[in-house]
């Protein structure tokens, strides 16, 4: 009794996922054929023709038509325009967005307000695209900014909506470049008691400036990917092994603990630096900004090193047992400091220290690369401090 | 207990993790009987790994006989006879995993069988952090932010998220709580979530380990606190009491009184968190941010790391990205739906793909809805409620907005305030459900009805959300 059941049971658990995998490939190709189609109708020749078309059209309709192919053909691009048409216009917000980055589009306020007036519906849309490393766009980022009519003062600009994650503080750069006199203490977001009883101490009131706003909330947001794209790299130079996947990753459970990347996609899987020549067994950000980034080697030393707004290691410290290694922050922020090059420096520091080993072992006196090398990284330090 | 002989003094020490509660209490039984058979052995499994066990010793047979001879006369009797090695304790509960059967049998073993010596504050606290994992809406949460207080140096970009070293916040923490009162503190990780949770035990006496607090008192539950930290984001979430009643409640009471009920021990954490966050020249001061939930992904959506903050209702298509695709896209995008669009970008297909076509199957079943309708529902809710679920329990509302009828506005006191609380496992989304349903003009309603505002508590004048301090 029982067994038929479970028979019948497995059999539709197995056409149920036969199914599910038929739809998925179904959907792949959907998917694929509408971004061939979309292509096409977009590529630059049968836009071309369309034009030409359309042109010799309303050329060849004011004679009268001699050919009986003409309508026919006319027929066709006049089905087809409609399409053609938004392809084009897609393709040209494609190129802008591409070209510019920073674009802006109207948005209207659907929520009713009990004084019916457009002006006060309609937002300013401003759209951020930002290229990553392996080419393709993140989501893009919205700012919605609404005029505001406040405080007797028109076209005074403040952000009414806005995607950009906590990371780049918008508040705080609304503050700076889109000054609001006496609308802050109307919209009262960061309008404290204190600014009210001090009337005096108001600032003048300073121009608003959108573009400086825009640049600044742009240059924020690319330098965070980039510090991200930079800190992944490394990673994955490295190596990453996640956990439960792989079965060598049991074979060396000695090397580093499973640990949490913060910039990963999916943020609870665990994961750890494969073994590497550099022995190094732990290397991610500390947290979602990727301003620091923590370092740890296979012999117990710990490092930690900042990441400038222009790539480079700003700053680095690596404590051991026995205290600083001021040698390896010198081979981290030296050189040409750049993040990208972290692990060719770290090489070329391993490899060097290897040499002056077996020079010393050779019996020589004085190992000069090795002092040389000594001399040039507190230079490189006293560049670096103040 | 048998540390009664010791002497007692009153320190400002933190509760230390290893101080045992009788594994007799019943209470513990409670405790532990929150959680599910599974997770009581993974959590025995996680005390009892290599590196944890020294802190989670289970009573052996070998080291206990041979101090205290004549407790080992008493083995015979008890239902579980104490295991001789670590290995052997290990293999029992491998036994009771394979084995199918009640959690009852594991609690015993627990309580009577290898931790009969007593249960540790800190293994207390695991279970509670486990009960939490299992069910993130256990608890009421409220958010806050953290601000800097002077305004001077904002120039600097990454100002507003303070770096949190664990250790050393929570030193600081013990510093700022100790001379008031004592407490356990334990810091952990979510395993579902990017948060890092603080419990913090409170007890009001000074001792160490005072007889008069009896073991039920150091298993109360409502003198535990959650701290919970999301990742990069100047954001906090408390498990007390709204800051408004705590405050009422503080002014009510006379500064005279000694500080000793549940409430006001709460009130000290919460005042001791930005103090212990703040560095020289950099210190903070806590905001309330008007939104309390249970649930911690809605949390996480509105006061998070994340794009949703400042764009709910509405505006949810641009915080989930559902308008327009990536540049490189050359599909238009108003032939695309926001799934795909969602969906392009998280790479994920199949589960996606399956709920989505689930979805759309129960949206074309619905006849009712009119093609009308359905599009106000999209422009008023975005892809609330579909794509992104931020589920409020509660929404409290109150209108300022002066009848219509009433031409005198001038007299404030005449003027009624209306209060609506609406409360629910998913207010925005039965809002949404109710104007699908046409019991709502989607169309009409203002805004705060499509959680835009993204808070719970909310005073509304002329359609739009207003900020608590009445103006």
């Amino acid at each position: 009794m029982s067994t038929p059941s479970l028979n019948t049971e497995e059999e539709t658990e197995s056409l149920d996922s036969e199914i599910s995998t038929i739809r998925a490939e179904l959907q792949t190709l959907h998917h694929r054929r509408r971004i061939l189609t979309n292509s096409l109708l977009t590529s630059r020749p049968l836009q071309r023709l369309a034009k030409s078309q359309s042109q010799s059209q309303s050329q060849s309709q004011s004679p009268s038509q001699t050919t009986a192919t003409a309508p026919r053909s006319s027929q066709k691009w006049t089905d087809l325009s409609p399409l053609l048409h938004t392809s084009a216009l897609h393709a040209d917000l494609n190129h802008y967005r591409i070209a510019f980055s920073t674009t802006a589009f109207p948005f209207t306020d659907p929520s009713p307000s009990p004084v019916p007036s457009e002006a006060n519906k309609s937002l300013i849309g401003l759209r951020i695209d930002i290229c990553a490393r392996d080419g393709s766009y993140v989501k893009p980022y919205y700012i919605l900014l609404r005029k505001g009519r406040r405080g007797g003062e028109d076209g005074v600009l403040y952000v009414h909506r806005h995607t950009v994650p906590p990371v780049v503080d918008v508040g705080a750069l609304e503050r700076v470049y889109l000054p609001r006199a006496g609308g802050d203490a109307a919209r009262g977001e960061e309008g404290e008691g204190g600014e009210q009883l001090k009337p005096w101490k108001r600032s003048p009131t300073k121009k608003q400036n959108l573009k400086g706003f825009l640049r600044e909330v742009r240059r924020q947001l690319v330098v965070w990917h980039v510090r991200c794209d930079g800190v992944r790299y490394l990673r994955e130079r490295l190596g990453i092994v996640r956990r439960g996947e792989g079965q060598d990753a049991d074979a060396d459970e000695e090397n580093g603990v499973w640990e949490r990347d913060v910039l990963a996609e999916e943020p609870n899987q665990e994961s750890k630096i494969a073994r590497n020549d550099l022995g190094i067994v732990a290397l991610g950000a500390t947290a979602l900004e990727a301003v620091y980034v923590r370092v740890e080697w296979v012999d117990g030393r710990v490092g930690r090193f900042k990441i400038s707004n222009a790539g480079l290691v700003e700053r680095a410290v690596v404590m051991g047992d026995t205290g600083r290694d001021k040698l390896m922050e010198a081979v981290m922020t030296g050189g040409n400091g750049r993040l990208e090059t972290l692990l060719d420096r770290w090489r070329k520091h391993a490899s060097e220290l290897r040499g002056s080993a077996a020079a010393a072992a050779a019996a020589a006196p004085v190992s000069v690369g090795d002092g040389i090398g000594i001399y040039c990284s507190v230079t490189n330090q006293a560049n670096k401090c103040p | 207990m048998a540390r009664s002989k010791a002497i007692r003094a009153p320190t400002t020490a933190s509760l230390s993790s290893n101080l045992r509660i009788p594994s007799s209490t019943p209470s513990l039984v409670k405790t532990f009987g929150k959680l599910t058979r599974q997770a009581l052995l993974d959590l025995v499994f996680q005390w009892l790994e290599d590196g944890n066990v020294q802190h989670f010793p289970p009573y052996l047979q070998a080291n206990e006989g041979s101090k205290r001879g004549e407790e080992g006369d008493g083995d015979g009797l008890r239902p579980y006879p104490a295991e001789r090695t670590i290995n052997g304790v290990r293999n029992a509960y491998q036994e009771l995993q394979f084995r199918k059967g009640g959690k009852r049998e594991v609690i015993d073993r627990i309580l009577e069988g290898d931790w009969r010596h007593g249960i540790t504050l800190r293994q207390l606290a695991m279970v509670d952090l486990r009960y939490m994992d299992d069910h993130p809406s256990s608890l009421r949460w409220t958010a806050l932010e953290l601000a800097r207080i002077d305004n001077s140096s904002s120039n600097e970009s990454f100002a507003c998220i303070p770096r949190v070293h664990a250790s050393t916040f929570l030193s600081s923490l013990q510093q700022q709580i100790s001379p008031l009162v004592k407490a356990h503190y334990h810091l952990a990780r979510s395993t579902s979530l990017p948060l890092t949770v603080l419990r913090v035990f409170v007890t009001t006496s000074p001792y160490q380990n005072a007889p008069r607090q009896s073991a039920e008192s150091l298993t109360d539950s409502s003198r535990t606190i959650y701290v919970a930290f999301p990742d990069s984001c100047p954001f906090f979430y408390t498990s007390m009491a709204s800051p408004q009643t705590a405050s009422k409640a503080s002014s009510a009471l006379p500064n005279s009184l000694v500080a000793t009920d549940v409430r006001s021990l709460q009130r000290l954490v919460r005042d001791a968190i930005p103090k212990a966050l703040s560095l020289p020249h950099q210190r903070y001061t806590v905001k309330p941010t008007s939104l309390i939930a249970k649930s911690l992904e809605a949390l996480l959506a509105l006061r998070g790391p994340g794009r949703s903050n400042h764009a709910n209702g509405a505006f949810s298509i641009f915080a989930d990205a559902a308008l327009e695709g990536s540049p490189l896209d050359p599909r238009p995008s108003n032939t695309v739906s926001p799934e795909e669009h969602n969906r392009q970008s998280a790479s994920e297909a199949t589960l996606e793909n399956r709920r989505a076509s689930k979805r759309s199957l129960a949206d074309s079943k619905e006849p009712g809805t009119s093609k009308k309708r359905t599009l106000a529902l999209q422009s008023r809710f975005g892809t609330s409620g579909t794509l992104s679920s931020v589920p409020l329990d509660r929404l409290d509302v109150r209108l300022l907005d002066a009848l219509p009828g009433d031409a005198k506005p001038t007299e404030h006191a005449q003027q009624p305030t209306v209060s609506l609380a609406f409360a629910g496992t998913d207010v925005i989304g039965g809002i949404r459900k109710l104007a699908e349903l046409g019991v709502i003009d989607a169309e009409r309603m203002p805004c705060w009805m499509t959680g835009e505002e993204g808070v719970s508590v909310l005073a509304v004048r002329e359609g739009r959300g207003v900020s608590k301090a009445g103006r």
